[in-house]
């Protein structure tokens, strides 16, 4: 018997049970399907205020707020084995209310970087996976490029490797995620491949 | 007549690298007697995180009630806007997308309701400046914000050819701007510049 593996998946969308919330459910239920518990965490439902840029944290590793992200972070931390990060593209790129998420990171980063209390091993990044879904109104094939730079930094930051993305645009086209020809099914199918490529790792 | 310029200092940190470099840039403009000039820190005022609802697609206006309210109409009015912001993660910090995603309602009216945003004698006069700061060194640490602000100055009717940029990169702790070797400099030209792009308009 091997140990339960835990995917946690964020939306970051304000529209509850829009094309996003569909995606990630999609995911997370092709994940439940291969055998992982699964949490979904819907940001816009939390309270928590975004970073206040004191640097406070690059003195002590600790963020002076304390808020529900205070237990999230804790939680992707030292209880996640698979992170799924959602969510519409604004303005050509992730809503406020995600960038507002990963901009808290900052006291691991100051961990990391210039306290120097915590590193993650080439084993442990291995052993955590993350992916990146999203879905645009637009029908551009570079729509969602401005993202990638920060959920690359984010995945990076919390000792996660990028395994992946799961990408739906053009959806004012499609009329939302249900008319998109393959976003669903790949979806479900990338939730499950996820579960099963993390278990022989 | 007059010039305004409505700016927006979004950083978190108050009087850090991009309010101070933002504050250059005002003081130069204001020994014009002629200019007139507002700041708005974004930290400070009650904005809240668009909800995605889309309603403004059918009502042309928002339908949350902050302080929004009015900096919509000081955004249509004004002659130039700036908009100033640190990069954390790869992209402007959250409190500056919080804005732009709220700038929806300037594109439903725009591209919905194919209403005017700006009356049809001030198409083409209005500037933008994006002005940024960032602690790492790396010259591409500004881009993916790039296409972010393009699309804020597009939807409130400023061109690519008329936003300009001013970006310092790493300056990283709080006063680092002020031992820049020419970022003061570069403040005051790009001031001038603006000045007298909107004077010979």
């Amino acid at each position: 018997m091997t140990m339960k593996i835990t995917m946690m998946g964020i939306s970051g969308s304000p529209h509850r049970h829009g094309n996003t919330e569909q995606l990630l459910d999609t995911f997370l239920a092709g994940a439940s399907d291969a055998g992982a518990d699964i949490e979904k965490v819907i940001l816009s439902r939390l309270d928590f205020s975004s970073c206040h840029g004191c640097n406070a944290c690059h003195k002590t590793g600790i963020c002076v707020l304390s808020d529900d992200l205070t237990l999230l972070y804790s939680k992707i931390l030292n209880s996640v084995d698979i992170l799924v990060v959602a969510s519409p593209i604004y303005s050509m790129n992730m809503t406020a209310e995600l960038k507002g998420f990963i901009d808290r990171a900052q006291f691991i980063w100051s961990q990391k970087f210039i306290i120097k209390t915590k590193s993650f091993s080439d084993d442990y990044i291995q052993r955590h996976q993350a992916y990146f879904l999203s879905t645009a109104g637009m029908d551009s094939n570079t729509v969602f490029d401005a993202a990638f730079p920060t959920i690359q930094a984010i995945f990076n930051n919390l000792g996660f490797s990028y395994a992946g993305n799961v990408l739906a645009n053009g959806l004012d086209t499609h009329g939302g995620i249900r008319g998109h020809p393959s976003a669903l099914s790949d979806a479900y199918e990338t939730g499950k491949k996820a579960v099963e490529k993390f278990s022989i790792l | 007549m007059t010039y305004t310029i409505l700016a927006f200092a979004a950083s978190p940190r108050r009087h850090g690298n991009s309010e101070t470099l933002l504050d250059w840039v005002l003081d130069a403009m204001q020994k014009d007697p002629l200019v007139q000039t507002e700041k708005i820190v974004l930290a400070q005022a009650d904005i809240k995180p668009c909800r995605g609802c889309n309603s403004c697609e059918k009502t042309n206006i928002c339908a949350i009630r902050d302080d929004l309210d009015l900096i919509y109409e000081k955004i249509i009015k004004a002659d130039c806007i700036i908009l100033a912001a640190p990069i954390y993660c790869m992209s402007i910090c959250s409190q500056a997308k919080v804005l732009i995603d709220r700038a929806q309602l300037f594109r439903s009216r725009k591209y919905v309701l194919h209403l005017p945003v700006t009356p049809p004698e001030r198409q083409g006069k209005r500037l933008g400046l994006f002005i940024s700061t960032a602690g790492q060194k790396w010259d591409y640490v500004f881009d993916a914000s790039i296409p972010v602000i393009k699309c804020f100055f597009h939807v409130i009717d400023i061109k690519n050819h008329d936003t300009k940029y001013l970006l310092i990169n790493n300056v990283d702790e709080k006063g680092a701007i002020l031992s820049h070797v020419d970022a003061k400099k570069q403040a005051e030209e790009m001031a001038e510049t603006i000045i007298s792009t909107l004077m010979s308009r």
